[in-house]
Order: C-alpha cells, then sequence, then structure tokens
C-alpha cells in the first residue's frame, strides 16, 4: 500500500441488509492480485440518485455491475430488497435483473437489430405480446422520452454516438424499471446531449420514482443529478455525502478529482519528461 | 518455476471444469428450448444462417472429394484389372469417412469462425452483458440456437456431400474414365451397405455439437479488443479440428465394435 492510499480517509460506514433497495456489504473483488474493490459496503437509498465518482480504472464499473451481479464478488454479499442475490443461480437472477435498467458505457446496443428492436427486446422477454401495435406505441413512447422519434428502422452502426447512447436508454426504460444503473451516462456526447441525458434522469426519478446509480467522471453531470456523492479511491470510499458536502470537502484527493486539476508532484514528472525527451529517432516523416 | 507450473495446471482445471459447466448449461437450455416454441423462431434464423447457406460450399467440397479419390484411385486399381471396382473405393470412403470429416472441417471453418467472432465481438461490446442485464440467459438465447441448429443440419449437410460426392465420383469414373457404368453401380451397391451412410451420418451430429458448443464457447470467453477476438477464432478453429479427428477415431472404434456384434459373420468376411 501506497502513502497516498494510507493517508486518504474512509468514509466507509457498517451496512444492514434493510439499509437500502440495494445493499453493498463487506464487497472484495480481486482480479488475479488486483484488488480493484476493497471491503465496500454501501447502501442505495430508494427513490434517490447516487452519483459514484472517482478516477478512472478505480473500479466504478466493477462496482456497477455488482449491483446487478453481472459480476459476483470475491468476497462480501450483495442484497436487493433485503433478499441476498450474489449467490443466487443465473435462473433466479433472471427474475431479479428484470427490476434493473441498465445504461451500458457504448451502449451495447444489438448491431443485428434495428433500433425498435433493441427497444422490444426486454419486452419481448418479460411481456405477453398480445397486440403489436401496443408494442409499437411502447416504443414510440420510449423514443419520444429520448428525442429520437422517428429512428425505428435504423440500425446502431447508422447512429451517431449520442444517438447510440439515447436508444440504450430508451431500452433501459422500455419496462419501466425500479432501479437504473448508468455507466457513464454523459462520457462522449457535446454538452448539450449530456445536459439533456442529464434532465432525462431528472425527469425519469421526479416522474416514475425511479431509484438511480450512475457512475461518471463528468463533476456537473454530478452536482446535477445526484442526491448523494460517493467517491471511490484505490477500491475504497474516500468521501460520501451531498454535493455540497463533496465540494466542500477536506481530502485533498477529494478536492483535486472534483476540481479537475493535476497534482504538483504529476506536473513536475510531465515537465521533466518533456525536457528530458532529446532522443530523435530517424522518421520517415515530410517536414 | 514450480509455482508457475502449479498455476498454469491450477488454471487449465479451472478452464476445463468452466467448459463442463458450459456444455452442461448449454444442453440443459438447448433441451428447454425445443420444447418452448418461442424459441422456435431463434433457431429457424440459425438454421438459415449456418445450414441453408453452407450448402453451396459443401456440395462443392463433396464433388471434389469424389473426383479427386476417382483419379488418384483408378490407376492402381486399372493395374491389377479391378477397376470396376472404383465404385465401391471411393463411395465407401466418401460415405464412411471422407464426407463427414471434410465437410465438418468446412463447417468449422465457416460456421464455426463466423460464430466464435459473432460471439466475441457481441461478449467485448458488452452486448452479452446487455442480454444478462436484462433478464434474459444469454446461453438459452444465443447459444442454445446456434448449438441446436448445428446439431440438426450438419448431418443434413453430410448427406448433401455424400451426394455430391458420389456423382463426383461417378462423372470421372463412368464419363471420363469409360468405367462401365452398370458394373461401376453393381460393385457400388454390393460393398456399400445402408449401415455404412448411417454411420457417417451418425457422426455428423456429433461434429456439429462439438464444433457450435466449442466456438460458443470460445467467442463468450474472448479477450478483450480485436486481437482478443481473432484470437479466439483461431482457437475455435483449432480445437473444433482437433475434437472432429478425435472424435472420428473414437467413432470408427465404437462402430465397428457394434458392426461385430451385430453382424459377427460379415465382419470376419468384410
Amino acid at each position: 500500500m501506497n502513502t497516498e492510499q494510507q493517508t486518504t480517509n474512509n468514509e466507509q460506514q457498517s451496512v444492514k441488509p434493510d439499509d437500502g433497495l440495494i445493499v453493498l456489504k463487506n464487497l472484495t473483488r480481486r482480479f488475479g492480485n488486483n484488488v480493484v474493490l476493497d471491503d465496500i459496503s454501501l447502501a442505495i437509498e430508494k427513490g434517490k440518485t447516487t452519483v459514484v465518482i472517482g478516477p478512472s480504472g478505480c473500479g466504478k464499473s466493477v462496482l456497477l455491475k455488482h449491483m446487478i451481479v453481472l459480476m459476483r464478488p470475491t468476497l462480501g454479499e450483495v442484497y436487493f430488497k433485503n433478499k441476498r442475490i450474489d449467490n443466487l443461480d443465473d435462473q433466479l437472477l433472471t427474475g431479479v435483473r428484470a427490476h434493473f435498467g441498465y445504461l451500458f458505457q457504448a451502449g451495447a446496443l444489438f448491431d443485428s437489430l434495428s433500433v425498435a428492436e433493441n427497444i422490444m427486446f426486454p419486452v419481448r422477454q418479460h411481456c405477453q405480446i398480445t397486440r403489436f401495435s401496443a408494442v409499437e406505441e411502447l416504443v414510440r413512447n420510449k423514443l419520444k422520452m429520448v428525442g429520437l422519434d422517428g429512428l425505428q428502422r435504423f440500425y446502431p452502426a447508422n447512429l451517431s454516438g449520442g444517438q447510440r447512447k439515447r436508444v440504450a436508454l430508451a431500452r433501459a426504460i422500455a419496462l419501466d424499471p425500479e432501479v437504473i444503473l448508468y455507466d457513464e451516462p454523459t462520457t462522449g456526447l457535446d454538452p448539450i446531449r449530456a445536459d439533456t441525458i442529464n434532465e432525462l434522469i431528472l425527469k425519469l426519478k421526479g416522474e416514475l420514482g425511479v431509484t438511480s446509480v450512475a457512475v461518471t467522471h463528468d463533476m456537473k453531470s454530478a452536482y446535477k443529478i445526484a442526491d448523494r456523492i460517493v467517491m471511490l479511491h484505490h477500491g475504497k470510499i474516500i468521501a460520501d455525502g451531498n454535493a455540497d458536502y463533496i465540494r466542500n470537502h477536506p481530502d485533498p484527493i477529494v478536492q483535486q478529482f472534483i476540481k479537475g486539476e493535476i497534482s504538483k508532484k504529476e506536473l513536475e514528472q510531465l515537465h521533466k519528461a518533456s525536457v528530458g525527451s532529446s532522443v530523435r529517432l530517424p522518421c520517415d516523416v515530410e517536414d | 518455476m514450480i509455482g508457475t507450473t502449479i498455476f498454469k495446471i491450477g488454471e487449465e482445471v479451472g478452464n476445463i471444469g468452466q467448459f463442463g459447466r458450459f456444455v452442461w448449461r448449454s444442453a440443459v437450455t438447448g433441451m428447454q428450448s425445443i420444447a418452448k416454441s418461442d424459441t422456435y423462431p431463434l433457431i429457424w434464423a440459425q438454421m438459415l444462417a449456418i445450414g441453408v447457406r453452407s450448402v453451396p460450399v459443401i456440395m462443392i467440397t463433396g464433388a471434389f472429394v469424389g473426383m479427386t479419390l476417382a483419379i488418384q484411385a483408378y490407376d492402381q486399381l486399372a493395374g491389377m484389372g479391378l477397376e470396376e471396382h472404383l465404385g465401391v473405393l471411393i463411395n465407401i470412403s466418401v460415405v464412411k469417412e471422407l464426407g463427414p470429416v471434410l465437410a465438418a472441417v468446412m463447417l468449422a471453418g465457416r460456421v464455426g469462425g463466423a460464430l466464435t467472432a459473432e460471439l466475441g465481438t457481441m461478449k467485448v461490446t458488452e452486448q452479452i452483458d446487455a442480454i444478462e442485464s436484462m433478464g434474459t440467459d444469454p446461453v438459452k438465447y444465443l447459444v442454445a440456437p446456434r448449438v441446436l441448429a448445428c446439431l440438426l443440419l450438419t448431418p443434413v449437410l453430410i448427406v448433401y456431400a455424400d451426394l455430391l460426392g458420389i456423382i463426383g465420383g461417378w462423372f470421372i469414373s463412368v464419363i471420363h474414365l469409360h468405367i462401365n457404368a452398370r458394373a461401376y453401380w453393381s460393385f457400388s451397391a454390393y460393398g456399400v451397405d445402408l449401415w455404412d451412410v448411417a454411420c457417417g451420418i451418425i457422426k455428423g451430429f456429433f461434429f456439429g455439437g462439438a464444433m457450435a458448443i466449442i466456438s460458443c464457447y470460445k467467442g463468450f470467453n474472448c479477450k478483450e479488443g480485436a486481437r482478443g477476438v481473432g484470437q479466439a477464432c483461431t482457437d475455435a478453429f483449432v480445437i473444433s479440428f482437433i475434437s472432429i479427428l478425435v472424435l472420428d477415431f473414437a467413432m470408427v472404434v465404437i462402430f465397428k465394435s457394434l458392426y461385430s456384434i451385430f453382424w459377427p459373420l460379415r465382419s470376419l468376411v468384410g
């Protein structure tokens, strides 16, 4: 463990299975010798939006995947509605996962299906379809919500990155889930589209009372949508509170992250590297 | 050094266990898919992609196997004055061994490679995770239809390969080398049993099943990036190819033993 880790404060709290809608209890996840999540305990409150922030590679997406048991913990427990779910077999998990919507970082749309078929996918899997026109109406409604009505026949390959993300969001809300998990919802979008996604998240919370967990390093988005912000660093929770608490947090690591500033030490290393790069290789590049 | 070796052995044992679980899950969900009519559209779609679209390439493979055998064997048999027996040699080789094995190898390349690449790309772009996150079993949705389509259609494709192999052999022997057609077919009918044809077709079930399950497993467990997908496709083909050869050997031994049990006298004569 390095010095930086030793000096960071740990805002980890002990939790009980009934403390929230989703509860992670003493969760540890290792990949080989690499400890990505280190004894994390976190309770997600019903009807609230929790935002998980942290530098790239700190285990935010891994944490999100454990909430829906797309990954199983090395140690620890995961609870949904006071029921342990990390030890359920895949068939039993199917029923649990129907309560969730998941927006993947790159959308994860099925490229062999059209936009309409992508949104219909969870409906076809979980609902008895008696009238196809009702499903078409549902698809139109969901696409209207994300501002993409009319693109039903398009394929993901024909859409821009932002459009793909919004179609993925329409698919995630197709079954009106109780919980929506957002993995980097605004990454790769222009500021206006990013704000559209933020407004959509707020709308879903306001109109449907959806419980949301978003993983992001977009602080503007985090401040806008979050009821609670949790910061991960080296696999541990180092800050946990509302937007004002995080803004005024005393930990320099938290301050550095939320302000998006490079540390003095890293800046010095960067300058040294640029000055010291005296090696010239014979390259075939014309002036 | 010893620690690394032990770790690698442990890892391989773990991989075999993981493969065993995958085969079991695929078998169970495959059975469930047969019982549920709502999965039939998925199976039909895979049958079209895997079976129907493989027919031309399988027919070409079969035809050239028959033609090549005829050209190769003619000189040896003609030297002994046995050229009219050419039909037996060609047809028994085609229906029992070369037709099924070469058709299966061709399918491992055409279909197995495509299955691994498709599922591998779905894995690295999180599409398989997306299916799981929506409460659908990806093995049921992606693997079972593909395995069932391969299992059911590989024997049918072998029949096509056999048919074209027989026609190819006949074309070279009778039309090109002017062997008496009546003698050619009489000796063929005498030498090739329904048992021989059945052996080749039964092999098809095992070849198709093994090739499909190995290709799907490699796709589901492929590593990140374009290199990971490429490596998974290569592994899938090599392992499928070796599995086809091993299964072929095992089934030849089993079928020979069964033949000796059912027709002891004929097996002695043969």
